[in-house]
């Protein structure tokens, strides 16, 4: 018993404030709830359970149809399905973001967000058409109050290779940065630490059709979007041998950086095996542990294949 | 008096010099540490990341001044030596001098910078250090800021990622035809530079720089041919040179680097070197292995080891996120050489082997370099691929087929899927306990949902269903099987022998899947105690299955002789006893007669082929064996109690006797050594026996576990009785309790630290039920096993094992 308690830290509250994964149902033609993390938002997490949602309906739906992922900075514009309950939450903006896996859906991520006026944050969606000489630029976000953050990111645009957008554009590799504030030449580093924002992680997001997708999840210790980051490479299993992933790098408030710990994991092992192994995103309460409220790992995909999952625990 | 060691350099080889030798020897040496640049030890490798932001300086910093301070290491950072005195034995920088017994050289090396026009302006800057990095952040912060990298080895080219990441425009200039020409292979480069181009980076290769540009500080590079690149800086990356000046300016050996032998000694006796100011053998190194190798090999010499540093083979990381690069060993151009190579151009994948004599020589792998390990391996073994040649490049995996996958199927099971039958455990208990109660072991779950408490056959499962809700927070527990012939632990098979009550050994080894067809000497001594103690009426002890002094109810000496020691009951002799000892050693001409820790006789040197007829003089008188030998009940020493000692509170040497008798005979998973003590005053040393007994006036204070060997370690008390009989009863309990659930060869310490004392006093103090009946199956072993093994041997016409094989008294046979 004693252990347990002394797991438990203090936290900040989370800047997104309930998460979701919408997986295709058997027969492929709605989108029901597979995971839901709700923290104190629990009758929003029950008035969700009955719902699923065809191709085009609701934000879920949307993106499906669409292929991309989107952002809703008011859940009251009419998108929204679940607008009087996300309203009775407090609940106020949505990103949506697809997993695909060449063009075939395997899941939909939804992240929703509280007082536009709380909490320093930022989930970005960036987007190319990947023209010759084209750049990354802000296909939207949600700041909270950060807003002059805001405003400059609207103004800018990273070329191929360039920042944390333009990083994982070019490479089309997962990202964790540490210091957001120094480097890249312009104003928005200089706003990004006036806002406190310390740690960015950057996510390619594979969808159909010829354009680039990179979600940022930048984070501020006051309201941290996470305390735990995860970056697991995954080595594809062929001719009989089972895939590996392994840790390439990370952050914990508390354990400090994850890197160069030589941990190695296999399909179905714990959540970050589960998305490994299904490729679907995976969003629940990490067991073993009192420390986090919940965890999300995201699966990458390239080639038909998972190559990357990036997990955040909150 | 501690010898005082200097180190000139605080990079990545001496670190782990100083981690060695403190490991070994803390106390040998008073350390000063001494580093031109104002810091202490880090990890140079991951420059790269701190330059591109995904990583802080702090995350890298690999020994800090806790560290330092912890280990007694005087530090003089920012303080660059500028001579050493070797008649003097002292190093010498602004700021003083130092002196030495001996001194460690690890200067590395210096970055080499092209002696360009223009080198000398503001913003050209080497990669070496993290002061070179913060320069390169100040210039990456200006608006639309360029770099130009001269150089594209390894590097350059984290040099110019890093600098893309950061906002600048970036240009690599290589001399050679294609990038890491010495890593790579033109093909591979392709791939990489395609990556780079990806990444907007610039990549001009056959670039022979003329100059650099600029007035006060730079501004641009111009190309032999012409082009000119503008620059606000430029990053010279072109190859490193072993730093030696100081080593150079004292006289010592000089190559191209730091002269060094296989122990990394230089030429003068009281300086060592390592790292990339080393050369051995005529080689240099820039890669870190090698340079770990030899930080072991000076913590040796340093300590008078003999330590060689050899050279092994090397691969290649280029720390770019995103390109996946692997090369190893010599995959040069030759007329005897062969290659195998694998391209997937939708996937950007280029694999190349070099094979020379049916060994591979080299490998070269872009955009999936998941084999490079085992590849690595087979260059460093040269191992003979003539029989994989048609799936070689595939890697070490190519079986055809996919397996079927426990863990998925374990997954894929839904929550009333039955894991454990014995206790109708279905997984969604068993997720819910490991999910709400925070389990992450499987003695956890095992007590919490009594999963795989029984047959035990379901454990396996039940870590699975631990990996799949877990992850690698589970760690399947590396559990030292039987032996070699099985994959199943000592509890394991225990607990399948008491649950399939398997009473043979061929049994067990054809129910329980075991691997060889006879056992071997690990597996059958303990499998032939398990089923004796869990069948004793049904199987019959196996002598083939036990170790030679067992068999031979004797101790073997170094010299082949025996030790025999009969018993003594309790310590307590009497003459008719020590006549018939005495009698024996003069007919046998026994070489010594010794007392015993355990208070009795031992008659050291008697040959084999005397036991029997020994110890059949031995039983004329009485006497029986003492099992000195066994993994049984050794004996019990007693202190005189209320028989004469005035401060006796019990017949301690009654209740001794007593429980020989009882106790006798009897095996058990390791010796057992009791002791009575008349009084808390002890001298019959119960306190630290298997099994202690201490007599006080109120009654008798029972005590466990304790040790005398190469463990030293009290009882534990178990429970204070009132009366003898009541003694006698939980002793005996605790015997069978010990029989029945210990691992083979477990000392009775051992075991309690396993399952606890608490369990150990619910089975044989609280629950007065199973102590009867713990005392019950004991005795119906000892209706067995209470045996005189000397009388039962006494005759050699019986055991012809006793006899020598040969008659070396007769002269003839030895012609």
């Amino acid at each position: 018993m004693q252990a347990r308690i002394l797991d438990t830290v203090e936290t900040a509250q989370s800047f997104i404030q309930a998460t979701e994964i919408w997986v295709p149902d058997a027969a492929g033609t709605r989108l029901v709830r597979s995971d839901g993390l709700y923290g104190l938002h629990g009758a929003f997490g029950s008035d969700s359970s009955g719902h699923s949602f065809a191709m085009g309906q609701g934000l879920p739906g949307r993106v499906w149809a669409e292929g991309r992922p989107i952002i809703l900075n008011d859940v009251q514009d009419g998108t929204f399905v679940r607008a009087d309950s996300a309203e009775r939450a407090g609940l106020t903006a949505a990103a949506a973001v697809p997993v695909y896996a060449g063009n075939l859906i395997k899941g939909v991520l939804v992240m929703l967000c509280g007082d536009p006026d709380f909490g320093v944050g930022a989930i970005e969606v960036w987007h190319s058409n990947n023209a010759p000489g084209s750049v990354m630029e802000l296909d939207g976000g949600f700041y909270g109050s950060a807003k002059q953050f805001c405003e400059v990111s609207e103004r800018t645009a990273f070329k191929r290779g360039q920042g944390l957008p333009g990083g994982v554009w070019a490479s089309k590799t997962p990202m964790l940065m540490r210091d957001l504030g120094r480097g890249y030449g312009f104003v928005r580093a200089e706003s990004a630490g006036a806002a406190g924002l310390t740690t960015g992680l950057g996510i390619p997001v594979p969808a159909p059709g010829g354009s680039s997708y990179v979600l940022t999840l930048l984070s501020a210790c006051a309201t941290p979007i996470a305390r735990r980051y995860e970056l697991w490479d995954v080595v594809p299993g062929r001719g009989g041998q089972k895939a590996i992933g392994a840790l390439v790098d990370g952050l914990c408030d508390i354990d400090g950086p994850l890197w160069g710990t030589e941990r190695r994991i296999q399909p179905w092992q714990g959540p970050v095996g589960r998305a490994m192994a299904t490729g679907v995103p995976v969003a629940e309460v990490p067991s073993g542990t009192h420390r986090y409220e919940g965890m999300v790992a995201l699966p990458v995909h390239a080639h038909g294949e998972v190559t990357h999952v990036v997990a955040w625990f909150f | 008096m501690k010898e005082q060691l200097v180190v000139v350099g605080a990079g990545m080889a001496s670190g782990r010099a100083l981690e060695h030798l403190f490991e070994s020897d803390p106390d040998r040496y008073e350390v000063t540490l001494i580093n031109a640049e104002p810091r202490g030890n880090y990890n140079r490798l991951m420059l790269s990341p701190v330059l591109s932001g995904e990583k802080t300086y702090e995350e890298i910093v690999t020994h800090d001044d806790d560290w330092y301070g912890e280990n007694h290491v005087t530090t003089l950072f920012g303080h660059a030596v500028t001579r050493i005195d070797r008649d003097r034995r002292i190093v010498v920088t602004k700021s003083g001098e130092t002196a030495y017994d001996k001194l460690l050289l690890a200067t590395g090396s210096a970055p080499f910078m092209l002696p360009l026009p223009g080198a000398d302006l503001e913003g050209v800057m080497p990669y070496r250090d993290l002061d070179d990095v913060n320069r390169m952040l100040d210039a990456a912060e200006m608006n639309e800021s360029k770099a130009v990298v001269i150089g594209g080895g390894l590097l350059g080219l984290e040099a110019a990622a890093g600098l893309r990441l950061r906002g600048m425009d970036v240009v690599v200039l290589h001399v050679m035809g294609h990038l890491m020409d010495r890593q790579l292979d033109a093909s591979a480069a392709y791939l990489l530079q395609k990556d780079l181009e990806r990444r907007d980076i610039k990549v001009h290769c056959k670039a022979n720089t003329k100059a650099i540009l600029g007035s006060n500080r730079v501004e641009a590079v111009l190309l032999e041919d012409g082009t000119v690149y503008p620059a606000d800086i430029v990053v010279m990356a072109v190859g490193i040179r072993p730093e030696t000046r100081i080593a150079r300016d004292a006289g010592i050996e000089i190559g191209r680097g730091i002269i060094v032998d296989d122990a990394m000694r230089t030429s003068d006796p009281h300086i060592l070197s390592i790292g990339e100011c080393v050369e051995h053998q005529g080689m240099v190194y820039g890669l870190v292995a090698p340079l770990y190798d030899q930080a072991k090999v000076v913590a040796k010499t340093l300590l008078d080891e003999e330590a060689a540093f050899k050279p092994v083979e090397l691969s290649t990381k280029l720390k770019v996120t995103g390109v996946d690069l692997f090369s190893a060993g010599d995959f040069a151009e030759g007329d005897d050489r062969e290659d195998i190579v694998f391209r997937d151009p939708g996937r950007g994948v280029y694999k190349r082997l070099v094979l020379k004599d049916n060994r591979i020589i080299g490998a070269v792998m872009y955009g999936d370099t998941a084999d490079g390990a085992w590849f690595l391996s087979n260059i460093k073994d040269g191992t003979d691929v003539s029989g994989m040649r048609d799936t070689l490049i595939f890697g070490p995996a190519f079986a055809g087929g996919a397996q079927m996958d426990p863990m998925a199927a374990v997954a894929a099971l839904p929550d009333e899927a039955e894991i454990c039958g014995c206790n109708g455990v279905c997984k969604g208990k068993i997720v819910e306990a490991i999910t709400a109660g925070g389990l992450t072991t499987l003695d956890q779950v095992k007590a919490v949902t009594k999963a795989s408490t029984s047959c035990g056959t379901c454990t396996g499962l039940v870590e699975q269903v631990l990996a799949v809700t877990l992850g690698d927070d589970f760690v399947m527990p590396t559990v030292k099987p039987i032996c070699p012939c099985s994959d199943l632990t000592h509890e394991d098979v225990r607990r399948l022998i008491k649950a399939r009550e398997l009473k043979s050994m061929p049994a067990v080894m054809q129910e329980l899947g075991w691997k060889t067809s006879c056992g071997c000497h690990v597996c059958r001594p303990a499998l032939n105690f398990y089923l004796l103690a869990d069948w004793p009426l049904e199987y019959g002890d196996d002598s083939q299955s036990r170790f030679i002094n067992e068999r031979a109810h004797a101790n073997i000496q170094k010299d082949g002789t025996f030790s025999v020691v009969p018993r003594m009951w309790g310590g307590v002799t009497n003459p008719r006893e020590l006549r018939a000892i005495a009698d024996a050693a003069e007919k046998y001409d026994v070489p010594m007669v010794k007392m015993t820790g355990g208070q009795r006789v031992d008659l050291l040197g008697v040959k084999k082929e005397d036991l029997p007829a020994m110890w059949a003089d031995l039983n004329a008188a009485g006497l029986v064996s003492g099992h000195a030998y066994s993994k049984g009940l050794r004996t019990v020493k007693t202190c005189v109690g209320t028989d004469f000692c005035r401060f006796g509170t019990q017949d301690s040497t009654g209740l001794g006797i007593k429980l020989e008798k009882r106790l006798w005979g009897s095996w058990s998973p390791h010796k057992i050594k009791l002791a009575v003590s008349g009084c808390p005053r002890n001298c019959a040393e119960a306190t630290c026996k298997d099994i202690g007994i201490v007599c006080v006036d109120s009654g008798y204070q029972i005590g466990v576990g304790g040790a005398a060997g190469m463990d030293l370690k009290e009882v534990e008390p178990l429970a204070s009785v009132p009366s003898e009989q009541e003694a006698i009863d939980i002793t005996v309990a605790f015997v069978q309790l010990y029989r029945e659930n210990a691992k083979y060869l477990d000392r009775a310490y051992k075991w309690i630290a396993k399952v606890g004392l608490e369990w150990v006093k619910e089975q044989v103090v609280d629950d007065l039920g199973n102590r009867a009946a713990l005392v019950a199956r004991f005795d119906l072993s000892q209706s067995v096993y209470q045996v005189d093994p000397w009388a039962e041997r006494a005759s050699t016409a019986a055991h012809p094992e006793f006899t020598p094989l040969a008659d070396f008294s007769m002269p003839e046979a030895a012609q």
